[in-house]
């Protein structure tokens, strides 16, 4: 299993979430689903170097923004939608909260968050959010 | 039904959609395209011509060309590709031009071998980053904002390195070269006082000679006082210069607004933690949390309550209070300090004392300064229990401050101290006197800093956990422990001048005291649970390191250099009136030599002269002023831009209402009225189709409102025939006949102005009806 030569050869998702960096963040899953070519989780060795890449410290910050607005958008559809924040919320907080506190806070978050009144986040709307909370340069980044 | 079952397998589709549809996705914001039949077309144009991408790269310096390229959300395949081509590009271009001056090649191939000689140094460098492993396990134990401390940590230590090797290489070696016999018996006790054995060493500023030093009668001499001068005084600039810029770069990266921060929002989705990766961390900040948001929850659900004028001014006067008693005590310790060295000094020039006590003498003012320095901070934090402040951000700045001035404040009266009380002394060598003192002091903050760990984390764990069961394990006090950080290095930089060899002693105290922390951590802390704004804090942090700490050095340095007579009897600069005078002695000998006339000129008319200064800042002021302006302009620019965009989500809010309030007050079915239309005439009904498309396709802001409402990725409502233009799609309503034979429409059918009033307002409501159906049928779909 040459990987340099047959650039087809993929990690199938289970053994990368076993990674120790990976291992016990909630959002395992997503992040490498997001940076999979199939959407399933199997990386090539092209896409493990660009997942670690783009969590690395020095990685741009529009780069960031694009992945984590990747990773959070459990549907797939471009749009962080309230049951994208109530998937977030709940691996967040281990499903510690009932549901209605889950629905109090996703509302929370969309009425502060959505600017153009579409009933949730879009990319722009994520990047401005981004953009008032600076820490997350800092946060959205995994040593290894 | 149909649309259910559509939807689901649209839906599993969408999942597995690969990584680069959904990439472009954000290169074009406009979600139409997904659903566009030519989307798959064009999709496959730009994978295997990247024009657009190549355009963006073009013509830039390198630098900027593998900036852009970094930042296109594309695999790293497609970005090795993208990059191989525009460097073809760029060296076929090269090479076009090659021929016409081979100059420019050869000067191009210079600068090419250094960058890749660069690239390889600071890959090496990588190898030596120091404690790589240790702040991962920190990090994935405690979290990025404990780890800032260790990272501040190991900055500083960078700046000590760098000193230290500086000072050697130029000031040392030749000084050991032609090192004087050291006469002095060596007791234990000199590691801490400095003095005895080590005041006739290379340690101190005494020791140094005040003339040229040759090796042999061959060699030109090396100058040991402009050695002195410029290493120190370059060492300084350096240090400026880097802190500027790291400075300026925190600043531009994580400085905003403070009112412009969202609370709720960045809480859910800029809260989590990557690089924590230890179980039991994980476990906990999920319960933290959980637990937060619960608070958050309960605040909202109370109103904020309003405090009464009386009870606004009785918290006013807590604070106003509990600020006098910080300054006072600040002020107090200040005098003490001064009193006590004042008189410590005395009893120290008292000749009636063995060499033991007065050196025992010494010992008592680093002790009783250090002891000061980390006691009252905790006065302080109790102090903190008395005052109540609405957020906690407060209460972390309000502690820094008063932390910062307490021991600038020390720093401050110990300076004066040392040059006016000690410099007009009747001591000999009044400089190595302040260097020993500077490096007691070192050594008694060090010593501080490893009881404040012990009884701090150590023995606060103990009482959390054995008898006091409620106050728990402590957590790491940020603040405090970045705080003795910049006030060690701030002594460190000024004890550079007195001592060349004091970054050594911080270097290894530095070391020591990453360890200690390291282990006090792992053993006695827990994670913090407030979320802790690191990036922020880190870029205060570096502020405070620039303001007040190394603008006070220079000031301090400043003085010393241009106004303090220095000792008659030692070091480089003895009999000089000032020390700036060697410089002017140097210049003096260098207008005998021709051929350095212009160092001469240089000093004259640019460093001594007033005008040049004044000129100069005259320049930064302006230059500061249009950049203030222009920052004010474009924060008003974005304050409209987002004022613009709420205004148009509630356009569209209004407009639907509107909508739907006609609809439901029932209006003549628009499509009833367009068949009788069509049924009476043929032709125009062509043309009204025609036109229909024709209508709709023109008016821009229509293109654009409905780009906006667009669900993207879900499927399109009942019927959807994809078609390339985007006006088939607007045409699907319920009355299936209309939406049949409207799909037939020929789309871009030109047949402009055959239209008349009345089927204007027609298109109108039908456009308005389907948006509103639109809705409708996207509220059906997610419930």
């Amino acid at each position: 299993m040459d990987y340099k030569r047959d650039p087809g050869v993929t990690v199938p998702m289970q053994l990368i979430i076993n990674m120790p960096e990976l291992q016990e963040n909630p959002f395992k899953e997503r992040i490498v689903q997001s940076f999979s070519e199939d959407g399933e989780g199997n990386l090539s060795f092209n896409d493990f170097v660009d997942m670690f890449s783009v969590l690395s410290e020095t990685a741009p910050r529009e780069l960031k923004a694009i992945y984590a607005f990747k990773i959070y958008d459990f549907n797939s559809d471009n749009f962080i939608c309230k049951s994208d924040l109530e998937q977030t919320l709940n691996k967040l907080t281990k499903e510690d909260l009932t549901e209605e506190e889950v629905m109090l806070v996703c509302e929370k978050v969309i009425d502060e968050a959505d600017m153009d009144a579409d009933g949730k986040l879009g990319f722009t709307d994520f990047e401005n959010m981004i953009s008032k909370a600076p820490d997350f340069l800092s946060t959205f980044h995994i040593r290894i | 039904m149909t649309l259910k079952r559509w939807s689901l397998t649209e839906s599993s589709a969408v999942q597995q959609r690969s990584r680069q549809e959904v990439d472009m996705a954000f290169l074009a914001p406009s979600s139409l395209r997904q659903l566009d039949p030519g989307y798959d077309e064009e999709k496959q144009k730009r994978k295997t011509n990247p024009k657009s991408c190549k355009l963006v790269c073009l013509g830039k310096r390198k630098k900027e060309r593998v900036k852009a390229i970094q930042k296109i959300p594309k695999t790293m395949k497609e970005k090795r590709e993208l990059r191989d081509h525009v460097l073809t590009e760029k060296t076929k271009a090269r090479n076009r031009d090659a021929q016409i001056n081979c100059c420019a090649q050869c000067f191009y191939n210079t600068a090419l071998s250094f960058r890749q000689l660069k690239n390889g140094l600071s890959e090496c460098f990588q190898f030596f980053h120091l404690w790589q492993k240790t702040l991962k396990v920190i990090g994935s134990q405690f979290g990025t904002s404990v780890c800032s401390y260790f990272v501040f940590l190991t900055w500083l230590l960078m700046f000590n390195i760098f000193s230290f090797l500086v000072n050697f290489s130029f000031i040392t070696v030749p000084q050991l070269l032609e090192a004087k016999a050291n006469n002095l018996s060596f007791t234990g006790l000199e590691f801490f006082t400095g003095a005895g054995y080590f005041t006739e060493t290379v340690l101190y500023y005494g020791f140094y000679a005040n003339g040229t030093i040759s090796e042999n009668k061959s060699s030109s001499p090396y100058n040991m006082q402009l050695a002195y001068i410029f290493t120190i005084g370059v060492y300084f600039v350096l240090c400026f210069l880097s802190l500027l810029y790291s400075m300026a770069k925190s600043f531009r990266r994580n400085f905003i607004n403070p009112s412009m921060y969202s609370g709720n929002a960045a809480k859910l989705l800029c809260v989590w933690d990557f690089s924590v990766t230890s179980e039991k961390a994980v476990k906990l900040k999920q319960r933290n949390l959980s637990t937060q948001m619960k608070e958050t929850l309960s605040e909202v659900n109370t109103e904020v309550l309003k405090l009464s004028v009386g009870q606004r001014i009785a918290k006013l006067s807590v604070h106003l209070a509990a600020w006098l008693v910080s300054l006072g005590a600040a002020v107090a310790s200040c005098a003490g300090i001064y009193f006590f060295s004042t008189a410590n000094l005395k009893l120290f020039l008292k000749d009636d004392q063995t060499e033991l006590e007065s050196e025992a003498v010494t010992l008592v003012l680093p002790v009783v300064v250090g002891l000061l320095n980390h006691m009252v901070p905790f006065f302080y934090s109790f102090l903190g229990f008395f005052e109540k402040f609405t957020y906690p951000k407060h209460q972390i700045y309000t502690s820094i401050g008063r932390n910062i001035i307490l021991k600038i404040s020390i720093i401050g009266i110990l300076c004066y101290y040392w040059l006016n009380i000690v410099a007009a002394s009747e001591v000999q060598c009044w400089e190595t006197l302040v260097g020993q003192d500077i490096y007691r002091l070192i050594i008694a903050e060090f010593i501080c800093c490893l009881l404040g760990s012990f009884f701090g984390e150590f023995a606060r764990r103990i009482i959390g956990t054995k008898c006091c069961k409620q106050l728990g394990v402590p957590e790491f006090d940020i603040a405090r422990n970045v705080l003795d950080l910049i006030y060690a290095q701030t002594l460190a930089w000024i004890g550079i001048f007195f001592s060349p060899l004091i970054p050594a002693i911080q270097i290894l105290s530095f070391f020591i005291i990453f360890y200690v922390k390291k282990v006090s951590l792992m053993m006695n802390c827990q994670p913090p649970r407030k979320a802790w704004r690191a990036a922020q804090m880190n870029t205060l942090f570096i502020f405070f390191l620039f303001f007040p700490s190394f603008t006070g050095v220079l000031s301090v340095i400043a003085v010393i250099v241009w106004r303090m007579k220095p000792s008659e009897t030692c070091g480089p600069f003895r009999g000089l009136e000032t020390i700036f005078a060697a410089i002017s002695g140097w210049i003096a000998i260098l207008t005998t030599y021709s051929s350095s006339l212009w160092i001469v000129w240089i000093y004259h008319n640019l460093l001594e002269s007033v005008h040049f200064f004044f000129i100069l800042s005259v320049i930064v002021l302006i230059i500061t002023y249009l950049y203030w302006q222009i920052i004010d302009g474009r924060k008003i620019m974005v304050k409209l831009l987002q004022e613009q965009i709420v205004n148009e989500g509630k356009d569209k809010m209004f407009l639907l209402k509107k909508l739907r309030a006609l609809q439901a007050t029932g209006l003549p079915d628009p499509g009833e009225q367009r068949e009788r239309h069509s049924s009476v005439h043929q032709m125009p009904r062509q043309q009204m189709h025609s036109s229909l498309p024709n209508y709709i396709e023109r008016s821009p802001r229509t293109m654009e409102r409905d780009s906006y409402a667009e669900p993207s990725g879900l499927p399109e409502t009942n019927g959807f025939t994809p078609r390339s233009s985007a006006v088939p799609r607007r045409t699907s309503f319920s009355p299936q006949s209309e939406m049949t034979s409207f799909s037939q429409a020929i789309p871009g059918n030109q047949h402009p102005g055959r239209t008349t009033g009345a089927s204007e307002a027609l298109a109108l409501a039908l456009r308005a009806r389907q948006e509103a159906e639109w809705e409708t049928d996207e509220e059906d779909f997610r419930s």
